[in-house]
């Protein structure tokens, strides 16, 4: 198997090549990175790959880790029903 | 009414929650999963002393003493988001909405990825959940396995899945690419596990504790290192063997293995295929802080403490009111340290509360995490202290 074919977001089966193509083609953030082809936005919530995504990012931009988060966290942190999320429990 | 609320019922916050609760707080804990004690329940190892470290009793200690100075457990509901209001901090659950004027964030740390070809056929998992499979939930996870990714947790969990009569065929690194850049490099691995000289029993290993510091020894240990690896409680240790894909077809059937060079590169035509049942992926730890994150507090990233932390000073506050933080979602420890580190935000806690007479013991404490951390037996970064240092120096830059 060709080792570019390696998932990365396995919620969403984006695997490296896709990621690698996506992110020279639109020089992207990893935020766009992750928008455009949906890495990290599956059930987990990134938990898996959100490292794996920054860090495919940073070395294609050639940059240093920030201090901030690249890939910034959104809530809910937690998959959570629509009744929750609307305040239907409270 | 509730004076603190504990997001993590692991040994940070149930510690945190015994201080608190014995200089009178109230204090609730919540939990996601369905048993107080975090990643302790998990955890069973010898000291460098010989003796035991049971997860489960620690947990167990720690449960009971919570319950009898009356602080309050609440089991299987998770946190998804929180809000700092006028009057504290407004904290989202899977359940409903809860306040209290201070918050503790214990909620750990979570498993760095290694992927290959191949990782996500069933069969696969972290070596935190075979961690979790046979020491909580005691369910076998296979006959024979892989351990892909060689650190100090997974050399641990290895000896726990041997003494629970699982065979594990051999440790190895994952092939290094462009996302395995550090855990696939031999020399890099080397040099963090040539610190843990009492868990290996090969005398290259534990002369190299001293002498390997040196790069130039680490290679030559490295182009000396035997095929066949070192036996370490009688698993094979392989530094030069990477795995390059697993194999299967509906689920883990074989891993593909080839021997690398001192440098991690794949030698041609040296792969074959070794049948097992199932792998386990070790890639590391990094501190679980994305509640942090919502609550918009300041982060630094401080590879010694394994990635992005919430910025906090050694009280265990953070810049944000009312907000403290403890355990490994300040940086990767063992369980002692983030009991430790639980005590020190319980008194801040108290403190904070305006509880007279905590300052001396909050300083005390201070001090007591210092002298753990010198003797920990289980370091997961050998720089770990030099990383503290920088980022209290962080904060007092930033905020006092
Ligand atoms: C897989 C794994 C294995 C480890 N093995 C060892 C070992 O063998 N020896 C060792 O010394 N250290 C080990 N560690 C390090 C370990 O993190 C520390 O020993 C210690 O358990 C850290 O304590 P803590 O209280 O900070 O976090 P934890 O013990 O991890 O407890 C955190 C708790 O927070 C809860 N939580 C997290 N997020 C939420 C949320 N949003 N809502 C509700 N609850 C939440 C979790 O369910 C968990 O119970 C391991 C860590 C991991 C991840």
């Amino acid at each position: 198997m060709e080792s570019q074919s390696v998932i990365i977001c396995r919620c969403e089966e984006v695997d490296l090549k896709q990621l690698l193509e996506t992110a020279e083609r639109f020089s992207c953030s990893s935020r766009e990175l992750k928008l455009r082809s949906r890495a990290g936005m599956g059930y987990c919530g990134g938990r898996t790959c959100r490292l794996l995504v920054d860090s495919i990012v940073q070395q294609l931009t050639d940059t240093q880790t920030s201090n901030e988060i690249p890939l910034k966290h959104q809530p809910p942190v937690r998959p959570v029903t629509f009744q929750n999320l609307g305040g239907g429990l409270s | 009414m509730t004076d603190v609320l504990i997001v993590g019922a692991g040994p940070a916050g149930l510690s945190a929650a015994i201080s608190c609760a014995e200089r009178g707080l109230q204090v609730q804990v919540i939990d996601e999963f369905m048993r107080p004690g975090g990643r302790l329940l998990g955890q069973l190892y010898q000291e460098t002393d010989g003796s035991w470290w049971n997860g489960i009793e620690e947990a167990a200690k720690l449960q009971d003493k919570a319950a009898s100075l009356g602080v309050v457990l609440k089991l299987g509901i998770s946190v998804i988001d929180l809000n700092q209001s006028e009057d504290g901090w407004i904290v989202y659950t899977s359940t409903g909405i809860l306040k209290a004027p201070a918050l503790l964030l214990a909620t750990g740390a979570a498993e760095t990825a290694c992927p290959i070809p191949g990782w996500t056929l069933p069969g696969v998992m972290s070596i935190g959940a075979a961690q979790v499979m046979t020491n909580v939930h005691r369910v076998r996870v296979g006959m024979r396995g892989v351990i892909v990714g060689i650190n100090v947790l997974s050399m641990a969990i290895a000896h726990e899945l041997e003494l629970a009569g699982i065979k594990i065929a051999a440790m190895m690194l994952p092939a290094k690419n462009m996302i395995n850049k550090d855990v696939g490099d031999p020399r890099k691995v080397m040099q963090s596990i040539v610190r843990l000289g009492h868990l290996a029993p090969s005398p290259l290993l534990r002369l190299g504790s001293g002498l390997m510091r040196y790069s130039s020894l680490q290679s030559l240990g490295l182009h000396l290192y035997p095929k066949r690896g070192f036996k370490v409680w009688g698993i094979p240790v392989q530094l030069r063997k990477a795995a390059v894909e697993i194999e299967g077809i509906e689920k883990v059937e074989s891993v593909r293995v080839a021997n690398i060079s001192p440098e991690g590169d794949i030698v041609p035509s040296t792969s074959r295929s070794l049948p097992v049942d199932f792998v386990c992926m070790a890639g590391g730890l990094y501190p679980l802080a994305e509640l942090a994150a919502v609550a918009g507090c300041p982060f630094r990233y401080v590879p010694e403490l394994g990635g992005h932390v919430p910025l906090h000073n050694a009280r265990m506050e953070t810049p944000l009111a009312g907000l403290f933080v403890a355990g490994n979602i300040t940086g990767i420890e063992s369980a002692k340290i983030a009991a430790a580190q639980g005590s020190i935000a319980g008194l801040s806690i108290a403190a904070f509360h305006q509880v007279s007479g905590t300052e001396e013991d909050l300083l005390e404490s201070i001090q007591n995490l210092r002298i753990t951390r010198e003797k920990a037996s289980i370091q997961f970064h050998p720089q770990v202290a030099d990383g503290r240092r920088r980022l209290e120096s962080m904060f007092s830059e930033n905020f006092s």
